[in-house]
């Protein structure tokens, strides 16, 4: 049988669900009869393979102009997006920054932190630029599948994706694996 | 009573009619979700969770206010129903900040727990971004915006079962909140510090400060217990973690006062900053030094053995009924002392046992408040009374301009104005007389023309009092010429340097106490005590109920309870009592 490709990207995340997706230990070797790893964060294939994966998973928040790209990248590439973790699904930790507006956070952040001398707004062209609003994915893609958790625990990530494999949609996490911290 | 008979998803359910579909659910064990509802709240209909579908109704209906009628057809889970309920959650969602993991109350909020239970796992409008203030104004509390539902259980609770009325709802629409007398820091309003509205909170917007991120509900013991602040003795919950106490909750189960505290019960124990009594000490040429339990209790006994004329022991009321009991039967029968008093006045003793409760005032139309402040000493009386008196009851008050409830009154009379009190009582329905230790046994005599009418209610100064007062401790003395005292202190305020001066210089003094004071500095021995938290046993209350309290935390240092104290001192005067708590209970008992 041939193996059902997966892609992973983070955005305005902080790499922990990856972490607990790492955490399904031994169980990664039973998945890897089925399914092949392509691009990762955490591997030398950065990018989605341009003829495309079955599933695109996608950890943390829209914070940036970058975050949109990547995310638009990864829909265009996969069949079924999975949004992962709080900051994916909701927002998360990076939306606490909508209380304040963006503006007043960078200064906090940059300029007025008390260890902080002559500080500077990172603004080089090479990086995103900021949004006024952080959201979750599915304000900018369609998403297919949430799986919120902060993070989502390691037995989540291995039932939804047992759960694709034996093509039985949609996904309904049971209750000991559906939490929003 | 009239039944109706109805059904809810097929089953055949009887409930009286009148009674709210969410309680005929109830009652057949029917889940029906809730948020604004709170079993000791009146249905509010303001959050729109629990609606159902009832055949015949054009649009769904809030099973919290919606009351049954015979032949009743409704659905609690229909397609129809869930579609909007998750519709509700999405709409409560988009406002303000419902982010779980940075929350104080994940695990143990009701919107989270709703929001599991209708997979509710991304927001479905557009990010809400109107930030409200944050008020930590308020000593105790903080209210934090951003977390509100307006489910409106705090400012009902603050209003129906306080009757203090600080908060309440202002602006409209999406700008609604609440809000601490129209606006005013929380910290500068009218607040009483009760804390029911906090306990009332479905999420993380009235939070406790001193508890706050130390734990999940799911991490911490709770543990039944009884208030040791004043004779009234609420129940509670002490809520604890690694044997520490976190924060004190009002058990709703209670019959005491259905759940309510004060600032004196709920936050002023947490927030003692005395000194604490942590090892026993003995007076060795002169100065006090740390000794073993075996020395003290043996120089404690030493000291008072056969010392009968002169011997005195006072003895607060802040201690358990084993303590009092102990006390009493060890310097009453085994060492025959001359003077036997306790630390704080009783009420008259010429009304012979009052026959009434404090769920009588519910139903009271006039309430006869004399000789007594409970809004000073027994807060949640007064709270009691204003509720009362927010339901049309009128408060003739016979005590002073200065009582703390004389807002509140119809009518305020001195003690000499007693008898038209009670002729005014006397033409009421159902009159609630409410007595303290500043009736005289004179004016009591006046009240008693009201006994076959009226409820009657000592408000007993002090904790136990009316047990101390079974077991013979009740007056006080002077202890000038008093050779050999016993002191069983309490935890009340006031350091007793006014006691401690009146001692003679020559007196042998043995203090048992769970705080360092002047008292103990001049003790020959000082007992470690353990205080309310660390201990276990009985209290009556100033109704006469007999409540547990329990150990929920293992005692400070060498600390041990006052009834073990007592009871390892009377083993050793030769007094016959068991070595654990169940023994002096079952020696009470007979």
């Amino acid at each position: 049988m041939k193996k059902v490709k997966i892609a992973t990207d983070w955005l305005g995340g902080c790499a922990g669900c990856h972490m607990s997706f790492l955490d399904i230990d031994e169980r990664v070797v039973k998945l890897m009869d089925a399914v092949e790893f392509t691009s990762s964060p955490v591997t030398d294939l950065k990018h989605p393979p341009e003829d495309g994966v079955t599933v695109g998973i996608l950890e943390g928040a829209i914070c940036n102009s970058h975050n949109v790209e990547v995310a638009k990248r990864m829909r265009e590439r996969c069949q079924i997006l999975i949004a992962v973790g709080d900051c994916a699904t909701f927002g998360g930790v990076p939306a606490m920054r909508n209380l304040v507006g963006t503006e007043a956070a960078l200064k906090r952040a940059y300029l007025e932190t008390e260890s902080v001398v002559e500080g500077v707004i990172p603004d080089s062209p090479e990086l995103g630029k900021p949004l006024e609003t952080v959201t979750g994915v599915d304000k900018v893609v369609k998403v297919d599948l949430f799986i919120p958790g902060c993070p989502p625990r390691a037995d989540a990530f291995f039932y939804a994706l047992s759960e694709l494999l034996a093509g039985r949609t949609p996904v309904v996490l049971p209750p000991e694996l559906f939490t929003y911290d | 009573m009239e039944m109706a008979k109805i059904t809810i998803n097929g089953q055949a359910v009887s409930a009286p009619a009148g009674t709210t579909i969410l309680q005929a659910a109830r009652q057949a064990k029917i889940d029906i979700p809730t948020l604004c509802d709170h079993p000791a709240l009146r249905p509010a209909g303001s959050c729109r969770i629990c609606v159902v579908e009832v055949k015949g109704q054009r649009v769904l209906q809030t099973a919290c206010t919606f009351p049954i009628t015979g032949g009743m057809e409704i659905l609690t889970e229909s397609p129809r129903v869930v579609g909007a309920r998750k519709l509700i959650l999405d709409l409560l969602f988009s406002e303000r900040n419902h982010y779980c993991p940075y929350c104080e109350m994940s695990g143990s909020c009701e919107l989270q727990s709703l929001g599991y239970r209708y997979g509710i796992n991304h927001w479905v409008y557009p990010t809400y971004l109107n930030p409200f203030p944050v008020d930590a104004s308020h000593r105790y509390l903080l209210m934090e915006h951003n977390r509100c539902v307006l489910c409106g259980r705090c400012f009902r609770a603050c209003g129906e079962l306080v009757a203090n009325h600080t908060l309440g709802l202002r602006q409209r629409g999406a700008r609604s909140m609440i809000h601490a007398d129209l606006g005013l820091p929380w910290g500068e309003s009218t607040c009483v510090s009760c804390g029911t509205c906090a306990q009332v909170c479905p999420t993380g917007t009235l939070i406790d400060k001193r508890s706050a991120y130390m734990g999940r509900n799911a991490q911490m013991r709770y543990v039944e217990s009884a208030c040791s602040q004043c004779s009234v003795g609420c129940g509670m919950k002490i809520v604890t973690r690694n044997d520490s106490v976190l924060r004190l909750e009002g058990d709703w189960d209670t019959k005491v006062s259905g759940g309510l505290l004060c600032q004196k019960g709920r936050f002023a124990p947490l927030y003692d900053g005395r000194e604490r009594v942590l090892r026993p000490l003995v007076r060795r040429n002169g100065r006090q030094e740390a000794a073993g339990w075996e020395e003290a209790l043996s120089v404690a006994a030493e000291g008072l053995r056969g010392r009968k004329g002169d011997l005195g022991v006072l003895a607060s009321s802040n201690a358990t009924t084993e303590a009092l009991y102990l006390t009493g039967r060890l310097f009453k029968e085994t060492l025959k002392a001359s003077r036997i008093g306790l630390l704080n006045p009783a009420v008259s003793e010429a009304l012979g046992k009052p026959k009434g409760s404090l769920a009588d005032l519910a139903g009271s139309d006039l309430i006869l408040l004399a000789g007594a402040d409970p809004l000073q000493d027994q807060p949640v009386v007064a709270f009691l009374i204003k509720r009362a008196v927010d339901g049309g009851a009128r408060l003739v008050l016979v005590d002073g301009e200065s009582n703390g409830l004389a807002p509140f009154a119809s009518m305020i009379l001195a003690m000499d104005g007693l008898d038209q009190a009670v002729q005014m009582a006397e033409r009421a329905a159902n009159p609630v007389v409410l007595y303290g230790a500043a009736v005289p046994d004179g004016a009591a005599g006046v009240l008693k023309r009201l006994q076959k009418k009226a409820a009657f209610i000592a408000l007993e100064p002090g904790v136990n009092t009316r047990a101390a007062k079974a077991f013979g401790l009740a007056g006080t003395f002077q202890p000038s010429g008093i050779k050999a005292l016993y002191l069983l202190l309490g935890e009340e305020a006031g350091d007793g340097a006014d006691l401690a001066e009146r001692i003679d210089k020559d007196a042998f003094v043995v203090v048992q106490s769970c705080f360092a004071s002047p008292l103990t500095r001049r003790a020959d021995v000082v007992l470690p005590m353990a205080i309310w938290s660390e201990r276990s046993g009985s209290l009556t209350n100033t109704e006469g109920r007999t409540l547990k309290v329990q150990h929920a935390v293992d005692p400070a240092g060498e600390a041990r309870p006052d009834w073990e104290i007592l009871a390892l001192l009377a083993g050793r005067l030769g007094m016959k009592v068991g070595a654990s708590l169940e023994d002096v209970a079952a020696s009470l008992r007979k």
